[in-house]
């Protein structure tokens, strides 16, 4: 991939640096280089969640008036606006992420179920299977308090129609109604026995465990399950179907937005060649290589459906609709802290510490305060 | 003459001393009192993501919406919760398996060896495990509790907050238990057996000889141990970070969590230096008070002997 981009360029060097494995650590990782002033990164390679700390910062270049609205037509909506801070752009879209339901289309089959469209109806799926021994669990999601809470919080909370902060006005939705039920939702899965206990102390890899040894019908998990929940030794291969998450009647379920995409250092000495690189990064052939390889979601539209795709992942197509049900977590400077607050109120009212009430009525608290002591880096620009 | 010539060998000797000593002082200088001083410094200005990581002096703002902190305090009082139970169970085993590894028997030294490995292994990768031992589901901690009857249903060990903080502290001891065994062991190599023999010639019983012997000569090593241990306990961070990440709702969270979160990931320095100097002073204040309750303690003990 290099060496095409550099035979297209001559005069130009990429270098990919490789960094640590762990999502936060690379994170870190800029967060010094750039602290130090001079970054020694042209190119930045950041999740969605950080564009906004980063470009509020000051660190990363504006890119609205380097890409058309035309180029930008070609990636997934969700994707793109991503990648924007305070309606400038500073990020084009390399991949994306979404959250997504898994279910065991055997198991409905079996019993001539529908899959479900609402909340409701995946818990009377799920203790239907569940009594008839069917499966141990109902329902896994991920409730230990750390961000994967916040991402999977963000669906349920849409789905009941209720919103965590608007980044436009910057108000908090999380003491109105939607966000209670939101959590008595979650807190009654436990109570009802379709989510085992520990759910509030898990993170993707503990519930993909379970699903993968064939314990539960329904996953709230990201793209990666897949290939491994379909691999050789899976005692659920070929068993899995996918689907965007569910919500109640009059509001649709929402999908919670990963992803990573390329912005600029605003140090760099090369803006002009890096452009070119990210250009190329992005580029449909280099997301398919991508792809092809490592099983990658796209963040182009047309290569959901590309026939070369499709053969090797035959539900990319569905994959799509997901994506185009994501939702952003709320693309604000202070994310940080305001998913810390989040989270940990959360993580009370899940653990039963708190009344829903009073662990969202905390969290709103909290998160008024921090934004408005934030004011000054919202406004300026 | 031979006065003045002996004030000039002192003198040069100091000297000497001086210049042998200067650079150990300027590396703690460099590497201690500097960055204590900038923390200092910098919890005087608000430097964050509202003033664009500009530092804007404010005086003591920091510090006021430090007392009001509930998160601060809570996490505080976490990891002094945290240090205390684990330093002192710590200690009391690590006593007791010092003391059998002090007996004569066949395969001391790989025993010995072996009991070591937990502290040298990497800290993330035992908490990855302890994780997994503690998990609701899968645990190996709740198949042990069920075959025993103990319990009836799992243990949800890392989601509530009594057993959360039981797993951790477990962990931790399980982890550096060995590291104090390991000093204690070296103290009592050093104490004479003659003395063990000559009181118990006198009649004196294990208990005794352990309470009036083995524990006043060994205290240099428990009190150094102990140090060590309340330092290392309240700055604990990837054991927790990887076990709970500071759940369920910030019940295990310690302060070096929050520390790094506010300076890495909020980008709040201003704030993020007032807590380090804030725990910081906490600290020394606590290791003085014990310090001083152990001094007079030993001399009690020395005044009973003599």
């Amino acid at each position: 991939m290099v060496k095409a981009f550099e035979r297209q360029n001559p005069g130009i060097r990429l270098q990919i640096i490789e960094g640590p494995n762990a999502t936060n650590l690379i994170e870190d990782l800029y967060t010094s280089a750039f602290l130090l002033g001079d970054s020694p990164y042209d190119i930045v390679n950041m999740d969605v969640i950080w564009t906004p700390k980063f470009a509020g910062a000051g660190w990363l270049m504006d890119l609205t008036d380097q890409v058309s609205e035309q180029e930008l037509q070609a990636f997934s909506r969700q994707d793109v606006e991503g990648g924007k801070y305070q309606g400038r752009l500073y990020r084009l879209p390399v991949r994306s992420d979404a959250g997504m339901l898994y279910y065991r289309k055997d198991l409905l089959a079996e019993a001539g179920l529908e899959p479900p469209r609402t909340f409701a109806e995946m818990e009377s799926i799920s203790q239907k299977l569940q009594e008839q021994g069917k499966a141990r669990w109902g329902y896994l999601w991920q409730g230990r308090q750390y961000e994967g809470a916040a991402a999977m919080f963000v669906e349920v909370l849409q789905g009941f129609g209720g919103f965590w902060v608007n980044p436009e006005t910057l108000e908090v939705g999380l003491d109105r109604p939607e966000a209670v039920q939101a959590i008595e939702f979650l807190r009654g899965t436990v109570s009802k026995g379709i989510s085992p206990p520990g759910v509030t102390t898990y993170m993707e890899e503990d519930t993909r465990r379970i699903f993968q040894a064939g314990e539960a019908v329904f996953l709230r998990s990201w793209p990666y399950v897949w290939p491994l929940a379909n691999g050789e030794k899976s005692p659920v291969k070929g068993k899995v179907g996918i689907m965007p998450l569910v919500g109640t009647a009059g509001h649709p379920g929402g999908s919670c937005l990963g992803g990573w995409g390329l912005g600029i250092s605003k140090s760099t000495r090369h803006p002009q060649e890096a452009l070119k690189a990210i250009r190329f990064l992005t580029s449909e052939a280099a997301q398919k290589e991508f792809i092809l390889e490592a099983g990658y979601v796209p963040s182009r539209k047309s290569l959901f459906t590309a026939p070369e795709i499709t053969a090797k992942y035959s539900h990319y197509p569905q994959l799509l609709e997901v994506v185009n049900k994501a939702v952003l977590r709320p693309p604000i400077a202070q994310y940080a802290q305001a998913s810390d607050i989040l989270q940990r109120y959360l993580s009370a009212a899940l653990t039963n510490q708190q009344s829903p009430q009073q662990a969202m009525q905390a969290a709103a608290n909290e998160t008024r305060r921090l934004l408005e002591a934030g004011r000054p880096a919202q406004t300026a620009t | 003459m031979q006065a003045a010539s002996g004030n000039t060998i002192r003198a040069r000797e100091q000297r000497t001393g001086f210049y042998l000593v200067l650079p150990a002082v300027l590396l703690l200088l460099l590497v201690f009192a500097y960055p204590i001083l900038r923390s200092l410094w910098l919890s005087l200005f608000s430097q964050n993501l509202a003033t664009e990581l500009k530092p804007v002096f404010t005086g003591l703002s920091n510090y006021t919406r430090l007392l009001g902190d509930g998160r601060f305090w809570q996490t505080f009082w976490v990891t002094a919760r945290f240090t205390t139970i684990s330093v002192v169970l710590e200690l009391a085993l690590g006593m007791a398996i010092a003391l059998v590894l002090n007996r004569a028997f066949r395969g001391r030294n790989l025993l010995r060896t072996i009991a070591i490995i937990p502290w040298a292994l990497p800290t993330s990768l035992i908490a990855l495990g302890w994780t997994w031992i503690f998990n609701d589901q899968y645990g190996i901690v709740n198949d042990i509790l069920l075959r025993l009857g103990l319990i009836q249903t799992g243990v949800n060990w890392l989601g509530e907050p009594f057993t959360a903080n039981v797993a951790v502290i477990f962990a931790d001891i399980w982890k550096t238990t060995p590291f104090i065994s390991i000093l204690l062991l070296a103290g009592l190599q050093s104490i004479s057996p003659d003395l063990y023999e000559a009181y118990s010639l006198e009649g004196a019983t294990p208990w005794q000889s352990f309470y009036r012997i083995t524990l006043p000569l060994l205290m240099p090593q428990i009190i150094i141990a102990a140090l060590f241990r309340f330092a290392q306990a309240f700055g604990i961070f990837d054991l927790i970070q990887v076990m709970t990440g500071g759940g369920p709702g910030g019940a295990t969270e310690v302060v070096s969590l929050y520390i790094y979160a506010s300076a890495m990931r909020y980008l709040d320095f201003g704030y993020g230096s007032a807590l380090i100097v804030v725990t910081f002073l906490l600290l020394v204040l606590a290791i003085i008070l014990c310090v001083s309750l152990l001094k007079a303690r030993s001399r009690k003990l020395e005044s009973l002997e003599s």
